[in-house]
């Protein structure tokens, strides 16, 4: 049985690992653009997050269990993204995705930066929310200092 | 040179090894996440202790990691061992890596993503308790290759059906060999017309689990 018709034979199928604010957050989005969307999480209170509109499978289990990415169907997967709590699991599920279930799209949510260099060297794509905050924060520093100078410069 | 081995994570089995490893003259660092562990590991004598999470690149490198010729990662969870390993790989270049590994099924996996040893405990302990169910007192059993091969020494007492007979008239399993026999002060290395007499000691080697069979028919047990 397969979980998602495509209905053009083209792939699109989003699994996430992780259903917390940011897993719930991503999968309501791509359920409600109305595109195939899996969540896995090992606690069934978490799909508590999901969205009544939700209109994805949730699997609870282990996602570093083979077991469980088989019944994800992760063959048929397009998309992998492991955004848990945890920077070791989502390092494991992205390798497991990649090199044994040749995933070519896996995305990771990393909280401490210095672990890059492992999914560096993998080739998977790191999204890094304390560098991103950094950036963003250090953008509005600037945007504000500059908006200052102009206006004491308007005031001379 | 001594031979730098890092270990990261587990108690009792980082504690029992560093104690092995230093008496053969090791040089050895542990990393462990619990300060009441490494207050515990701290006692071992000429044992490096640091205090931190393994999976953590800054508390390999107050370990020195990149000077270790070994590393081991001995924790329970099997995420937190790939990620020490591959630190240690890829980061440090350290030589060689063991881990332990709880999942099975991901022994494979373990060795495709470069780590050189994967220890699966599970694997090991039930093979084991297997192994002392089955053949309790009867034979010594050394598993070596990953315990794909084992290496046992059956001792053939007066009543088992074996004694008096020749090699050859053994009904033995396919993959099962006797590879020595010990006979009082004498060893020999037998062939297909060599008597078994009672009191011998019988070296098997034997491939794909068939020691049980191979000792059942040997000792009649």
């Amino acid at each position: 049985m397969q979980l998602f018709k495509n209905e053009k034979g083209n792939k699109d199928y989003t699994i996430i690992v992780g259903c917390g604010r940011l897993g719930a957050n991503l999968a309501n989005t791509i359920s409600d653009e109305g595109r195939n969307v899996l969540i896995i999480d090992k606690n069934k209170d978490a799909f508590r997050k999901l969205s009544p509109s939700f209109g994805g499978i949730s699997i609870i289990g282990d996602a570093t269990d083979f077991d469980i990415l088989q019944e994800a169907q992760i063959d048929n997967a397009s998309v992998v993204v492991s955004v848990t709590d945890n920077d070791n699991i989502n390092i494991m599920v992205a390798l497991i995705a990649r090199d044994l279930f040749q995933i070519k799209c896996v995305i990771s949510r990393l909280q401490d930066p210095e672990r890059e260099c492992v999914y560096r060297e993998f080739g998977i794509d790191t999204i890094c929310p304390a560098v991103l905050s950094a950036k963003e924060i250090n953008r509005i520093l600037a945007e504000m200092s500059t908006s200052e100078a102009v206006s004491s410069e308007v005031d001379q | 040179m001594n031979t730098k081995v890092l270990l990261v994570g587990g108690r009792s089995k980082a504690q029992s090894l560093a104690i092995s490893l230093l008496k053969n003259g090791y040089h050895v660092t542990v990393i462990n996440e619990t300060y009441e562990d490494c207050l515990k590991l701290a006692e071992i004598d000429k044992l490096t202790v640091i205090n931190g999470d393994g999976t953590r690149p800054f508390v390999l490198e107050d370990a020195c990691a990149s000077d270790a010729d070994i590393a081991i990662a001995l924790t329970l969870k099997d995420e937190d061992n790939l990620v020490i390993c591959e630190l240690c790989k890829k980061k440090f270049h350290v030589k060689k890596t063991v881990s332990l590994l709880t999942d099975p099924k991901k022994t494979a996996f373990f060795y495709k993503m470069g780590i050189d040893s994967v220890v699966c405990a599970t694997t090991a302990i039930t093979g084991i308790i297997e192994q002392q169910a089955f053949v309790d007192k009867i034979a010594t059993l050394v598993p070596i290759g990953e315990g794909r091969i084992n290496i046992a020494e059956v001792p053939i007492l007066g009543t088992a059906p074996v004694v008096g007979k020749k090699l050859w008239e053994i009904n033995l399993p396919k993959q099962v060999i006797v590879g020595c026999i010990l006979r009082g002060d004498m060893t020999m290395v037998p062939r297909g017309d060599t008597r078994i007499l009672a009191g011998d000691m019988l070296i098997l080697i034997s491939s794909d689990k068939q020691e049980v069979a191979a000792i059942r028919e040997l000792t009649g047990r």
